[in-house]
């Protein structure tokens, strides 16, 4: 347990660059898969501690829910904040952007703050589901120190509802010890190597959005396309390659691992982990674009400890927290200070930070890709077939 | 049947041995369930191995059956040793004690299941003609498809005999056969086993703990006590001319006085009982002075008379008197024997008039008809 | 008066969970299904019967779904059947609770792990590896049919070999010795008395087996790698994917009939396999 959260030595950033090199960061490939709903974890809400620190004004109550993605934070963090405000965080695990916005919209879920993509927070706004920020609250948010385009998408109409957490992208990995020293740079190469010499060998997400967007890409048309004609180029493709697939899973680590799969669809942490664990694998992203997306804090209407909401956000965006954030789930964040803190190997891993001429066709995802009914058609078409 | 056979030696003076156990022994684990067994079964006869559980008869209808092959000596059927041949491949068929037909088949269903099995195969209107013949037999007319569940037990009883007769088996075994029935029902189903038997001429084995179910229908009785045959013969024989106490008590009712056997010689021996008294009897089988034995005096050969009888007479006081009609059972007390049982026949009372409780009688019996048998 | 008050007491649990876990959720869904999907997902209500109209869009699902039902259900009952009767006849009374304990150890964890494990078996490093030791080179199990079904069978084996067990073991012994008294031969035996007499676990066992089978969707997705799709499957999608909740109830409403009407002819087949015998439980 971290007591000094201030300052972080040189040897205790190697142990922290250490367990994040080991440590599982994956994101929704496993209760998206199982829809097995909500797995909670409660940590440290059985004693929260009664002497709160002098450090924070004010009671903020025993605790705070906190919606958001597997591995994404370091429980040594909430063990600080806990002690620091006396407010526990009960940690309510997702596997997909879907799955909150359903809960949300049932109403009632208890939660303080919660992890929204980009492309979601202009639903939720239009669903009048999420509250603006008070930015008073948030004393570390400094809207200055983030590259905009990273940020922009938690303001709606110019009032700001959500503060950036992580980003990261959507491209592939590949074992180059099959690729016969081709070096594989694109989404076509993508989709013809899954029906060539990758039959039986590729993988594509469980997952409309990155599915369909990057069987667009193919054709050159936008990630975020809700065309019919572009659609059904995509869905010809997507139908043409599915018998060659090995599977349609967005749990791909362990195929990747095993060599049972050669390709696969993945977000930047897997990318990295893979890699690092495997170097033959490599992370690629498509010169002809695909996703960017970016990881954003809010706080839902009628959040029951709104104060903590605020407290907890306000902690995390500590550039020493968010540091330590950082080195446990190895997303990169948008956040000047903290970056700042970050070692010089984590900030020139071309994973996490690809280079700008590779990062500036990429497109975020947009609200109506996510609803589209038919895209969701189109996809059951794909796996039934 | 008229000339049954006095015991096994004399089998050959019946027509046909179809089953023999030569020395048979069965063991389950260290447990002796049958231990040398030797026994002749002659063609249509019909024979009962009586004994309380865990005497051995069960296990030895088994063997004969085929369920059980022995541990050491022969099973024969029809002069062949057939130890291995397993129980499908037996000419044999069996009744079992809880009748174990079949419940998801038809009352024709059930009866004709061995025919059925018959190779090469019989015709399905000789099956349905065979068991429409058995079930007349078994007084069951047009029960042919009627489920098993339907039926009380006693019909059950019935289409489990039939199921087994319609084989023409060359032996059919019993295991208890009337146990699950009430009295009145067995009463009617021995004389009704009696019927068939005869009529088909087929043996009949029966296994009984019930001596009155054994004595009314069998021709000859195995007694069987620990695994072992004690006493073979008809019944009139094991209940005049029982063996020891055991068979005594176990073939009719019997008063028994117990005592040690008195030295001398000749017909009748004296037997010095606790209370000191000497009372005389017929000594029976291998028995020495100073052997524990019993006096064995049956109920029907006690006199009882109000007047001062002779020098054996003993002194008894009326307990208790049951009218069974033709005869008066009474339960009478002697100071120092204890309580005995006197069957008087209504003639006797007719003389004398009914005894009343309380009375003070003397009882007396002829010593021939005592038997002095061994307690062993 | 007491009584009266005694027996709604006592009621009462079962019937405020039927009430709560059963009848509502199924009123929501006949509901729901008669409705339409909102612009950002979810339910807006409507009376429109557009939602089964579309139906045949998941056509595909429940053709999947009666394929593997059955199919699954009848892979079970074989491999379960030998092992109940070993089980049940052969096993004795000493080493039966001990094989009976392995036979439900797996069911102690969650069949997610139990999946997992099947994905590496099946994988390359797994069985694959082993086989290509032997020559058998080049052969793909994991994410086909054919590990579906290793995982249906696996997953639901104890629910077939229970009921079945059960129903061995309470076969009493004296009719197959009467059977055997009557001339019949062991084989004989079996096939017109065992048999006959173990259809109440057989039917229960495969009841429970195809009707967990038809709302399957996680051993697809895991064994099959998602490229076989079940009605499971399909609602996953609508209910936490597209957010379809109007179709998705549709889809399920209809899941409900096809699962009632299976049912039904299956009982009534059943009912005169055990010829009217009230001992053939169907459930």
């Amino acid at each position: 347990m971290t007591k000094d959260i201030d300052y972080i030595s040189k040897q205790k950033f190697m142990e922290e660059l250490y367990r994040y090199k080991k440590g599982s960061v994956t994101r929704r490939h496993f209760l998206n898969v199982t829809g097995l709903g909500t797995a909670s974890a409660v940590l440290g809400a059985a004693v929260p501690l009664l002497r709160a620190g002098p450090a924070f004004a004010g009671d903020i109550g025993d605790r705070v829910v906190l919606a958001t993605w597997p591995n994404y934070h370091d429980p040594a963090n909430f063990d600080a904040f806990t002690e620091l405000t006396g407010a526990a965080v009960q940690v309510n695990v997702f596997g997909s952007n879907e799955e909150m916005l359903a809960k949300l919209q049932a109403g009632a879920t208890g939660w303080d703050v919660f992890v929204p993509t980009n492309y979601t927070i202009t639903t939720y706004v239009g669903e009048d589901l999420i509250e603006p920020l008070d930015t008073a609250l948030l004393p570390n948010y400094d809207p200055t120190a983030y590259n905009p385009r990273f940020a922009e998408a938690g303001s709606v109409d110019g009032k700001l509802y959500a503060v950036p957490k992580d980003w990261g992208t959507t491209g592939y990995v590949v074992n180059t010890d099959h690729t016969g020293g081709v070096v594989m740079d694109s989404w076509k190469q993508f989709w013809d190597m899954a029906r060539a010499e990758f039959s039986g060998r590729g993988m594509v997400h469980d997952y409309q959005l990155t599915t369909i967007g990057n069987a667009l890409k193919y054709f050159g048309y936008s990630f975020n396309s809700v065309d019919t004609t572009e659609l059904a180029d995509a869905e010809k493709l997507l139908i043409d390659v599915k018998p060659h697939l090995f599977a349609i899973s967005s749990d791909y680590q362990p195929s990747m691992r095993s060599g049972d799969a050669w390709m696969s669809m993945a977000w930047t942490g897997d990318g990295k982990q893979l890699n690092t664990d495997m170097p033959e694998i490599v992370y690629v992203l498509g010169k002809e674009g695909g996703e960017i997306w970016s990881d954003y804090y809010a706080v839902p209407k009628g959040a029951p400890h709104r104060e903590a909401a605020y407290a907890l956000i306000n902690f995390l965006l500590d550039p020493a927290v968010n540091a330590k954030e950082v080195l446990f789930h190895g997303y990169p964040t948008a956040d000047a200070h903290t970056n700042a803190l970050l070692p010089e190997s984590l900030l020139n891993d071309p994973i996490l930070y690809p280079a700008e001429e590779l990062l500036s066709p990429l497109e975020f995802g947009a609200a109506v890709t996510l609803t589209d009914p038919n895209r969701a058609e189109l996809m059951a078409r794909f796996k039934s077939a | 049947m008229t000339n049954t056979p006095l015991d096994d030696k004399q089998d050959q003076t019946q027509p046909r041995v179809i089953a023999e156990l030569r020395g048979v022994t069965k063991r389950f684990g260290t447990v002796l369930a049958a231990d040398n067994l030797n026994l002749s079964i002659g063609e249509g006869e019909f024979l009962s191995f009586l004994g309380p559980s865990g005497c051995g008869k069960t296990t030895a209808l088994r063997m004969l059956a085929g369920f059980e092959a022995p541990t050491e000596g022969d099973v024969l059927l029809d002069g062949a040793v057939v130890n291995e041949i397993e129980a499908h491949r037996r000419p044999v068929n069996m009744v079992f004690q809880h009748y174990a037909l079949f419940p998801h088949m038809t009352v024709a269903e059930n009866i004709g299941f061995g025919l059925r099995q018959m190779r090469p195969r019989m015709a399905k209107g000789e099956i349905s003609d065979k068991v429409r013949r058995a079930l007349d037999l078994v007084r069951l007319p047009g029960f042919e498809d009627r489920r098993i569940w339907e039926m009380s037990g006693g019909q059950q009883q019935r289409v489990a005999l039939a199921r087994a007769v319609v084989n023409e088996p060359k032996m059919l075994l019993l295991d208890e056969p009337l146990a699950a029935l009430d009295r009145k029902l067995r009463k009617e189903m021995q004389i009704e086993l009696q019927n068939i038997q005869r009529s088909l001429g087929i043996t009949f084995i029966l296994v009984t703990h019930d001596q009155e179910e054994a004595l009314s229908m069998s021709d000859r009785i195995c007694i069987m006590r620990d695994g072992r045959i004690v006493q073979i013969g008809t019944p009139q024989e094991l209940y005049d001319q029982p063996i020891s106490r055991y068979v005594a008590d176990f073939v009719g009712t019997s008063n028994f006085f117990d005592g040690t056997l008195e030295a001398g010689s000749g017909a009748i021996a004296g037997v010095k009982l606790a209370n000191g008294i000497t009372l005389g009897g017929r000594p029976v089988g291998a028995i020495a002075a100073g052997d524990p034995v019993s006096l064995s005096v049956r109920p029907e050969q006690i006199g009882l008379t109000r007047k001062q009888g002779g020098a054996g007479a003993l002194p008894v006081t009326v307990r208790n008197r049951i009218f069974l009609g033709e005869h008066t059972e009474y339960l009478v007390r002697h100071e120092t024997l204890g309580e005995f049982f006197v069957l008087a026949p209504r003639q006797s009372e007719l003389s004398e008039g009914p005894f009343n409780s309380g009375e003070g009688l003397f009882a007396s019996w002829d010593a021939t008809a005592a038997l002095v048998l061994t307690r062993k | 008066m007491s009584r009266r008050i005694r027996n709604f007491l006592l009621l009462a649990p079962a019937g405020a969970w039927f009430l709560v876990m059963l009848v509502l959720p199924l009123a929501v869904v006949i509901i729901f299904s008669f409705g339409e999907r909102g612009p950002a997902g979810g339910y807006v209500p409507a009376f429109t019967l557009a939602q089964y109209a579309n139906l045949p869009a998941r056509w595909a699902a429940f053709r999947n779904t009666m394929m593997l039902a059955p199919t699954g259900t009848v892979a079970a009952l074989v491999i379960a059947y030998p092992l109940a009767y070993f089980l049940a006849v052969r096993v004795s009374a000493r080493w039966k609770m001990t094989l009976l304990v392995l036979v439900i150890v797996p069911f102690w964890t969650s069949i997610l792990i139990r999946s997992y494990a099947w994905i590496f078996l099946l994988g390359g490093r797994g069985i694959p590896a082993l086989l290509d030791l032997i020559g058998i080179s080049d052969l793909r199990l994991i994410n086909t049919p054919f590990a579906v079904l290793v995982g249906i069978v696996y997953g639901y084996l104890p629910l077939m070999v229970f009921p079945i067990y059960v129903s061995l073991d309470r076969l009493d012994k004296r009719l197959l010795e009467a059977a055997a008294d009557l001339g019949a031969r062991p084989w004989a035996a079996f096939v017109q008395i065992t048999l006959p007499m173990s259809i109440p676990g057989i039917a229960t066992g495969c009841m429970l087996v195809f009707i967990l089978l038809m709302g399957e969707y996680l051993i697809p997705a895991l064994l099959g790698g998602g490229k076989v799709f079940f009605v499971g499957n399909a609602l996953v999608d609508l209910f936490l994917q597209s957010r379809n909740w109007a179709f998705g109830s549709a889809v399920a409403a209809t899941l409900v009939i096809v699962m009632l009407v299976t049912v039904s002819i299956y009982m009534r087949l059943m009912a005169r396999l055990g010829n009217g015998r009230d001992d053939v439980s169907l459930m």
